[in-house]
């Protein structure tokens, strides 16, 4: 009896650490108003990167929003205060997504010139212009090569990109044009950069947070341009950007900023330089936020935009005679 | 005639091998067990979301159980490869998610024998895990890959007992992880930094019952109908987490039917000697 006893109770003394064993679980909010308010708060609270950079005071933005939400608000009131909470960050890539709108925060654009206008390029393109991947291509009048790469989100492929450059290799200068392109893919962005550089340069860094502290960041991780295998450009270029070159076309005019040949023509881009990631609300929301910071060479934030080298907008009276004006200055760069 | 001469020699040549099954020869005799199941399945991954998911998830194991020779032949060796897929939705039921894992384990344990009915077993397990959670909605974090191996510790009851003249082998078994080591992004890395640009250091963490409140348990019953053994489970497979403040559980509760087979593994000296008229292959 004695030994069974010393069985059971080996047996039981192994087993009671998974009597013990405590659940993993996240703090769950209720699907209500305040519910939905205060799980929104939180995840930027403790997930979106830009607090401490844009110097915003979360925790009073929360006094002052919780006293909208009431019990017995209805979804779209709702909706339109933690929109209107979401647009004090400031942030394009800042979104609240429900099955019947989308909150943003789209004035780094709307509050500035076009400065692009697509009956406009018509005109350049004519009808007569090549389509590769998510590239449209023609050589202008002045044998200056024009390549438009409309968003980021359409892939181009390293065969599309070798005969785009080789139809283009006669011409004399070459326009690569990413007015309006809002991103997309990073990957698609460095695919077509790292065309025009001959070696492996430092285009920037990359954080992440390391925990839920609004400083709490990963030292600033290095981000390389390597050199296409493929065929690359050697002669100048010029990238033409405005307000609406956004997220990963900010981070291919950042890296193109750095190489000799390249010359930005334009507007200022849009900025929008925080990887975003999603997450959602117990109501079934998605929200939208930017996580991961993207630096330049000199480790400043790029989240506001990038000047141009060449400050030019579309001029009122180019526009009425359907001349572009940013194309035009950069066709003359190209021709000295 | 010639075929009940053949299989009378082949009983006669095992009977002589049963009278050592006992003491050196037990090792050969394996029991495997092939299961399929079905049960709910509870995700939660705030690398992707903080809202849990649930829904359905379908689970294979296969276990390989014998005697070794070490400690007399008290010690037995346990081999579990096990698979599962999932299908879950958020609580709106809006959006969802598929997940998968395929866990590998080996457990070597001590044999306590009490009487002739039951028995416990004690001793470590080695398991290895690749799995991953997938979410529809998401962009740049759309999924969260599960990788991890650990050093566990795993007990087991064993009870056998005979209804009419039948006789039925029920069992409870536990693991639960001490050591290990795992696969985690930091809090907000993207899958992008670590794969596309490469920055891949400190991804792998050291891993305890504090970080890893994880265990698996089955309860079986192994059912004698006929010429064959059907066997019925139910596991519950808590694997949990929570590193760089990333917080995981997947909660499964998954009920199992599948055959259970009592194998002898012949040596080759062995197997050379049997007639041709009994070999396959």
């Amino acid at each position: 009896m004695k030994h069974v006893t010393f069985h059971f109770v080996l047996f039981f003394l192994l087993m009671m650490p998974l009597i013990n064993t405590s659940c993993v679980t996240e703090e769950e909010f209720s699907n209500s108003p305040s519910g939905n308010f205060e799980a929104l708060w939180k995840i930027i609270d403790e997930k979106y990167c830009f607090l401490d950079y844009k110097h915003i005071n979360w925790d009073s933005i929360h006094t002052v929003y919780a006293k909208s939400i009431t019990p017995s608000m209805t979804n779209d009131g709702l909706f339109e205060v933690l929109g209107g909470m979401l647009a004090n960050l400031k942030d394009g890539h800042v979104n609240l997504s429900s099955a019947s709108n989308v909150a943003r925060y789209w004035k780094w654009f709307e509050d500035y010139p076009e400065n692009f206008d697509d009956s406009i390029q018509r005109k350049y393109l004519k009808t007569t212009y090549k389509i590769a991947g998510g590239v449209k291509y023609c050589i202008l009048d002045d044998n200056i090569g024009y390549v438009y790469y409309s968003s980021f989100e359409d892939a181009v492929g390293e065969g599309n990109l070798d005969q785009i450059l080789s139809n283009l290799a006669v011409c004399d200068g070459l326009i690569i044009d990413v007015r309006n392109n809002g991103g997309g893919t990073m990957t698609n962005a460095t695919k077509l950069a790292c065309r025009f550089t001959n070696a492996k340069i430092l285009t920037g860094y990359i954080q992440h947070k390391t925990g839920t502290g609004h400083s709490d960041f990963s030292d600033p991780y290095p981000i390389y341009l390597d050199p296409s295998s493929n065929v690359r450009w050697q002669k100048k270029v010029c990238v033409l950007t405005n307000r609406r070159s956004y997220s990963a076309t900010n981070d291919f005019v950042n890296s193109m900023s750095l190489l000799d040949n390249v010359t930005i023509v334009g507007d200022k881009t849009g900025g929008g330089s925080g990887l975003p990631f999603n997450s959602e609300l117990p109501n079934g929301w998605t929200v939208r936020f930017s996580s991961s910071p993207i630096l330049n060479v000199n480790k400043e934030n790029i989240e506001w935009g990038i000047d141009p080298d060449v400050k030019v907008n579309i001029t009122s009276s180019d526009y009425e005679k359907s001349i572009d004006t940013i194309i035009e200055t950069a066709r003359k760069i190209l021709k000295k | 005639m010639r075929k009940v001469l053949l299989i009378l020699g082949f009983l006669a040549f095992f009977s002589r091998g049963y009278a050592q099954i006992d003491s050196l020869e037990a090792n050969r005799l394996v029991t495997t067990a092939n299961s399929i199941g079905v049960g709910g399945v509870n995700i939660l991954d705030t690398y992707l979301s903080p809202l849990e998911y649930k829904g359905t998830e379908v689970r294979f194991m296969n276990e390989k159980m014998h005697l070794t020779k070490f400690f007399s032949g008290h010690v037995s060796a346990q081999r579990i490869f096990q698979a599962n897929v999932s299908y879950s939705k958020n609580p709106t039921e809006d959006n969802s998610a598929f997940s998968g894992l395929v866990n590998w384990s080996y457990a070597l344990h001590y044999q306590f024998k009490v009487n002739d009915h039951l028995k416990f077993l004690v001793g470590p397990a080695a398991d290895m895990n690749l799995g991953f959670i997938y979410n529809l909605n998401n962009g740049n974090n759309p999924a969260s890959a599960k990788l991890y191996a650990n050093l566990s510790a795993s007990g087991m009851a064993i009870y056998k007992f005979y209804l009419g003249n039948r006789l039925f082998t029920a069992r409870y078994q536990a693991n639960i992880p001490l050591v290990g080591l795992m696969f985690a992004p930091h809090y907000g890395e993207s899958y992008y930094e670590i794969f596309t640009l490469g920055h891949n250091s400190h991804l792998v963490h050291f891993t305890t019952p504090y970080t890893q409140p994880s265990f698996r348990q089955m309860v079986s019953l192994d059912i004698p109908i006929s010429r064959i053994k059907i066997r019925a489970s139910y596991v519950f497979d808590m694997q949990q987490s929570h590193i760089n403040s990333i917080k995981a559980h997947t909660w499964s509760n998954i009920f199992m039917i599948g055959f259970v087979k009592d194998l002898y593994v012949l040596k080759p000296s062995v197997h050379q000697r049997l007639s041709e008229r009994l070999k396959a292959y």
